[in-house]
């Protein structure tokens, strides 16, 4: 489930000469999808690496990227969380365009990254309760607690990240996306290094996430988790970027050539 | 789904709470921290003292500046000195593009930019230790240098703590502007291409002032109008980096943050070749370019020269590296005070190899990831004879311009052009021998020295490549110490030559 948040905000809340208190709400016109991409073009040195891109996501709905390897999906999310500047075309989430600089785009719109770098001298349990007070979630250490037990990390709580596998890794950073508000959740395979035990685990999570509301946008190349949680999907392509439904999709990514 | 005004911590807050966690466990006490305090002013202490003895050193030991008794183009002493200065400051804004200069890398990009707290205090420190680190570099850097140009005995104690000021003042402002450029949206590309532009300028331009005999006053002592005058731009710069730090997207974070990390690392492992990607490839290039049609490779030995030969002619970075360490020989030959072969020997060496360095990267990038060299059924030994191709006629071209101007020691043009393309299979082997040396090796014994312990197995591997360039060049030096070139130094450096190619193609029995 998204971690709910209070909605009463204390007066003497501190901030550090800017406005350190996301305030309002992104998206406010309720017609407004969570992501809206029109002939959306992305790419590195005003290359494309993938014919545009259109799809709206509405929230409480969940769209998967699918296609081979390289095909572009990866660099679609980086444009969605900020981390690229789109070569053409529109890109809105939550009604605006993109701008990860301001507070209330990263405090609406969380993502699930192939990062693989952290603290070493944090503990896995202190990552996941930075993620959570850096979000302003007020029972930090309890919604911790919760994550860690349902991503089986509990009896890993207090030690350092560079001691875990990388599949365990690969869970903290999952966890970390669930332990702080959001309206839109952006993953990129997930499913990588998952044992089919957490991919069921985590498709259960991602429903539950959308039927609270919430909208789900995901590059995957699994076809279960495809079909679990994705109303529907776009097939990201040199040529093209049709929008497919589930089993097209499903049939899409099993006719990939093998990774 | 709910999410609307929620109390989140300040930047300042996240900061302290990830280096409060962090002490609990680093291990690291008051002690060791003013250990390691010491050991750095010591360090530093003993080699601004080393550089200080050596300019003293060499100054006693040149010419006296009689003025226009020098035959041929000449350049000023003071002249020098501003060019030098020149050279500097492109070097401080080449290295602050490439570097950020604001960058945030690694945990703290994954785990601090996704928050939603004001980014002003979280960057404040990545944003403040460049310009400290360029402001104490520029204290030690700009007072050795006056040292080193003044030409009425050594500066009085009042000029070098107003030098140092300057240079510590005026290189932290340059980092500073280039950050508030980066807060506007400048590419790293472009604040690195305009310090490149100015340290490529600095050697023309000492050219350029030899022929048309253009000549400075000596630089004047820096007053306090104007230490004043630096303070403010610096107080003025970082303000208004300070303002707009929340400006700087995550991407240009991170990509800064990256190379500033891989570059730290290469230089903490002493691995210049790992400096020289991180520096060199962390800024984006262009992505795409024009296929050459390759019509002259007809076998596997044309493949490896020509990929080696593409890979020199496509980088406008390497190709400024040669033409500006040409032009070196030239302007040190021309200020009459410097040409004596104390000073010209070490600036040809040192230009000569900076030439050969940029002549090299098919041979660094194939001992990182030998692709090429695998697809390609050729020998190792044959490949490292084929990789001194390119550096060799490359050099073999920038010996003409670099060697020419040794004629204002003695001799004839022809005789120093000569010595120069018989010595480039020296500096030939010695680029690839220094791109093929091992990773360093860290398991020696370490040496106590007066700058600190000294590892001397990493000391060895590092000086591959040097090694060969000081002593296959020894009939050069001799040439450059007598000022004229006779048979017998042709012939030695030919024989020399041949064998230094020749051991620097052994490979050894585990590569």
């Amino acid at each position: 489930m998204p971690t709910d948040v209070p909605t009463d905000v204390p007066t003497d809340v501190p901030t550090d000469g800017l406005t350190d208190v996301p305030t309002g709400r992104l998206g406010d016109r309720p017609t407004d999808p969570v992501v809206r991409a029109d002939s959306l073009l992305v790419g590195y040195g005003g290359e494309p690496v993938c014919a545009p891109v259109t799809f709206d996501l509405p929230a409480g709905t969940a769209l998967a990227l699918v296609g081979p390897n390289g095909s572009g999906k990866s660099t679609v999310l980086r444009a969605v969380l900020g981390l690229l500047t789109p070569a053409d075309g529109v890109l809105h989430v939550l009604g605006r365009e993109v701008d990860e600089r301001e507070h209330l785009f990263r405090a609406e719109v969380a993502g699930v990254l192939d990062d693989d770098a952290y603290f070493p001298a944090l503990t896995v349990a202190e990552h996941l309760v930075l993620t959570a007070r850096g979000h302003g979630v007020p029972d930090a250490e309890g919604v911790v607690d919760e994550l860690l037990e349902d991503f089986g990390l509990a009896g890993h709580a207090d030690v350092l990240p560079v001691t875990l596998s990388s599949g365990q890794r690969r869970r903290l950073l999952l966890a970390a996306g669930f332990a702080r508000p959001r309206r839109l959740l952006v993953l990129d395979e997930p499913e990588q290094r998952l044992d089919q035990r957490m991919r069921s685990a985590l498709a259960a999570r991602l429903r539950a996430e959308t039927a609270a509301g919430g909208a789900v946008l995901l590059a995957t190349h699994d076809p279960a988790l495809l079909a679990a949680v994705a109303d529907a999907a776009v097939l990201v392509g040199e040529d093209e970027s049709p929008v497919l439904d589930v089993p097209e999709a499903v049939r899409a990514i099993r006719a990939e050539p093998p990774r | 789904m709910t999410l609307t005004a929620t109390p989140v911590p300040t930047g300042r807050q996240v900061r302290r709470y990830t280096a409060a966690r962090a002490r609990r466990r680093g291990g690291a006490s008051i002690g060791s921290l003013l250990v390691d305090v010491y050991t750095v002013l010591i360090t530093t202490a003993v080699g601004v003292g080393l550089a200080i003895g050596l300019v003293d050193g060499v100054r006693e030991v040149l010419p006296p500046d009689t003025g226009g008794r020098a035959a041929g183009p000449e350049v000023s002493l003071p002249t020098l000195g501003a060019l030098v200065v020149l050279a500097l400051v492109g070097t401080v804004v080449s290295l602050a593009g490439r570097l950020g200069p604001v960058g945030v890398g690694g945990a703290e990009a994954t785990w601090w930019l996704t928050l939603p707290v004001g980014r002003r205090a979280l960057l404040r420190p990545a944003a403040v230790r460049l310009p400290l680190a360029a402001g104490a570099v520029g204290a030690v850097v700009l007072p050795v240098l006056d040292l080193a140009v003044h030409e009425a005995g050594r500066p009085a104690p009042e000029r070098v703590l107003a030098v140092a000021a300057a240079g510590a003042l005026g290189a932290a402002a340059l980092v500073l502007a280039a950050g508030v450029g980066q807060t506007f949206g400048a590419s790293r590309r472009r604040i690195a291409a305009a310090g490149d532009v100015l340290v490529a300028l600095a050697p023309a331009l000492a050219v350029g002032a030899a022929v048309t005999g253009v000549s400075l006053p000596p630089a004047p002592t820096p007053d306090a109008g104007v230490l004043a005058g630096l303070g403010v731009v610096v107080v003025a710069a970082s303000v208004a980096l300070d303002r707009r730090l929340d400006r700087i997207p995550a991407r240009a974070l991170r990509e800064s943050g990256s190379v500033a990390g891989q570059a730290v690392g290469a230089v903490v492992s002493l691995d210049s070749r790992e400096l020289g990607r991180a520096l060199g490839e962390g800024i984006p290039a262009r992505r795409r370019r024009r296929s050459a049609r390759l019509r002259p490779v007809r076998s596997a030995a044309a493949a490896l020269v020509t990929a080696d030969a593409l890979l020199l002619l496509r980088s406008g970075r390497h190709l400024a590296q040669l033409a500006g360490a040409a032009c070196v020989p030239a302007a040190v030959l021309s200020v009459p005070h410097l040409r004596t072969p104390v000073v010209v020997l070490p600036a040809l060496l040192a230009a000569g190899y900076v030439a050969t360095l940029a002549t090299a990267e098919g041979a660094r990038r194939a001992e990182m990831a030998p692709v090429v060299d695998r697809l390609l059924p050729i020998g190792a030994r044959r490949v490292r004879w084929l990789r001194m191709v390119v550096p060799g006629v490359a050099i073999a071209l920038w010996s003409v311009p670099a060697f020419t101007p040794l004629v204002l020691l003695g001799a004839q043009v022809p005789e120093w052009v000569v010595l120069g393309l018989l010595a480039a299979p020296v500096w030939a082997g010695a680029a690839v021998r220094a791109a093929y040396r091992p990773a360093p090796d860290w398991g020696g014994p370490l040496v106590s020295t007066p700058a600190g312990a000294l590892p001397i197995g990493a000391a060895s591997v590092l000086s591959r490549g040097p090694d060969v360039v000081v002593l296959g060049l020894v009939p050069v030096l001799v040439a450059v110490a007598l000022g004229t070139v006779v048979p017998g130094v042709l012939v030695a450096q030919a024989l020399v030559s041949a064998l230094v190619a020749a051991v620097c193609a052994h490979v050894p029995d585990a590569a």
